[in-house]
């Protein structure tokens, strides 16, 4: 599917929503071990019980090679997982030294 | 005088007047809310925040505030304006973008992203006072011990509340997160100190079973939590704030937030400048001078620090049993109608005055405790619960 920053993206068999942060091109991005599509189609699926490992609100996940970066806005019983390879959490940001 | 200071005042006297504390008395709500812009050198605020990171951008139907304060904050600027050069050009070029979009569909999606967003030019109507300000002054309570404060804020709101505590004779305990630490430590010093000096520093890892363990062990024997993170991070760890006010009957719990509790908007961020402005600052200025511009320097933190202080002294002295949830949108609600209602075009000469000749000279304070670095009390702290 084609990454675009900004683009919402969702996942075909569970609950997660992920906005695309940073990315592009044609990626092979999959949640819950099926390919996440950008409008829900009503189709449904299980999670493969290999990539079950969920998805938190608010987390950001990255690819192994920091050319992907995802941010969860839905939280789901998925994996997200690019060519079959699990996206790592990234660590939260420090907090601002002043407003 | 800075903007909103009458009421603010009014606060601090009854704080003052419950807890008959020495130290507060040389305490005025002006210094409380300029002493950070003279310490670090701010210019006056205008449609930039004093503090810089804090803009007022025009945009297709109307007028926002954005606050980025993190370097980390920029690089979801591309997933804001779907446009990979977001944020190359600095705010000149955010700018120019903004404005092609629409005010709610950016507010909406910042807010997801995790950014400090709101309209700037709207002004909410007063809301039903929160609970804790309707809360009658309770009977006096035999001080000798003052109360036991765990503050697990950060930034200046909270710090303050825990500061103004300390002042009235609080023992307080600053927790911080090994990994992430307060972000004002890095911050202008003498601010800093100022608002922690006093406060013994404990260290907590909230990932480890053990660390946590120790956090409820305090809560516990605690008097006062204060905090401000937004409730998800906290449940989390299988922190339930209002759990913990529902079993420890004594316990005051001080919830601080940039927009208040319940969904969707206790996971927006929020800080000083743009939760003002979400309030209405920013079209009080527009009513006093003609322009939507800031009002004071993250005006929202220290009304809201101060408010906070007395919920807490409040609570402390009718025995407990207390959750205050004060956001920083609706303290400056809350200050500026009621000043409104009080003081109209006396407000509205007062924000002209103030706008033109700027902040002014206030008296820097002095630090006069000690100033702990992070986690500095852990062995005094822990090793009495533990075998050490």
């Amino acid at each position: 599917m084609q990454l675009k920053a900004g683009t919402k993206l969702h996942s075909s068999v569970c609950d997660t929503d992920v906005m695309v942060i940073k990315g592009s091109g044609d990626v092979a991005l999959t949640c819950g071990g099926a390919e996440m599509v950008i409008a829900r189609n009503g189709a449904s699926g299980d999670v493969d019980p290999a990539f079950a490992s969920g998805t938190a609100m608010g987390k950001r996940y990255q690819s192994a090679d920091g050319q992907v970066e995802l941010l969860c806005i839905k939280p789901g019983k998925g994996t997200l997982a690019i060519d079959g390879v699990p996206l790592e959490i990234k660590a939260a940001k420090a907090l601002p030294s002043s407003d | 005088m800075p903007p909103l200071t009458h009421g603010a005042d009014a606060v601090l006297d009854e704080l003052r007047r419950l807890s008959d504390a020495r130290p507060l008395r040389a305490i005025d709500a002006a210094t409380l809310m300029t002493e950070r812009a003279a310490l670090c050198g701010f210019p006056m605020a205008g449609a930039v925040s004093a503090g810089g990171a804090c803009h007022i951008l025009p945009v297709r139907d109307g007028v926002i505030a954005l606050n980025l304060p993190r370097d980390a904050d920029w690089e979801l600027l591309p997933a804001l304006l779907e446009d990979d050069q977001a944020g190359a050009s600095g705010w000149a070029g955010l700018a120019a973008m903004a404005a092609g979009h629409e005010a709610d569909m950016l507010i909406d999606r910042a807010r997801l992203l995790g950014l400090a967003a709101a309209r700037a030019d709207r002004m909410p109507p007063a809301e039903t006072p929160m609970a804790w300000m309707r809360m009658a002054a309770p009977a006096a309570r035999p001080l000798s011990v003052g109360p036991l404060v765990l503050d697990l804020s950060s930034l200046w709101a909270g710090p303050l509340c825990g500061h103004l505590l300390e002042r009235c004779g609080a023992r307080v305990i600053k927790v911080e997160s090994p990994g992430r630490m307060d972000g004002a430590r890095r911050g202008n010093a003498h601010f800093y100190g100022l608002l922690n000096q006093g406060k013994q520093c404990l260290s907590l890892d909230l990932a480890d079973p053990a660390d946590r363990g120790h956090l409820l062990d305090l809560i516990a024997t605690a008097d006062i939590v204060i905090e401000s993170s937004r409730p998800r991070a906290l449940r989390q760890w299988g922190i339930d704030a209002e759990q913990l006010v529902a079993n420890h009957a004594g316990l005051t719990w001080i919830a601080i937030s940039g927009h208040g509790r319940g969904a969707p908007q206790e996971d927006w961020i929020g800080y000083g400048d743009d939760a003002a402005a979400a309030a209405g600052m920013c079209v009080a200025m527009r009513e006093a001078v003609g322009e939507l511009v800031f009002a004071g320097d993250a005006i929202a933190d220290p009304l809201t620090g101060i408010h906070a202080a007395l919920a807490a002294w409040k609570g402390w002295m009718a025995g407990g049993g207390i959750f205050a949830a004060l956001s920083l949108r609706q303290v400056v609600s809350h200050c500026l109608h009621r000043e409104r209602a009080r003081r109209g075009d006396a407000m509205r000469l007062d924000l002209a005055r103030w706008h033109g000749a700027g902040s002014g000279q206030v008296p820097l304070r002095a630090i006069d405790r000690p100033v702990g670095a992070v986690g500095e009390d852990n062995g005094a702290l822990l090793c009495a619960r533990l075998p050490c």
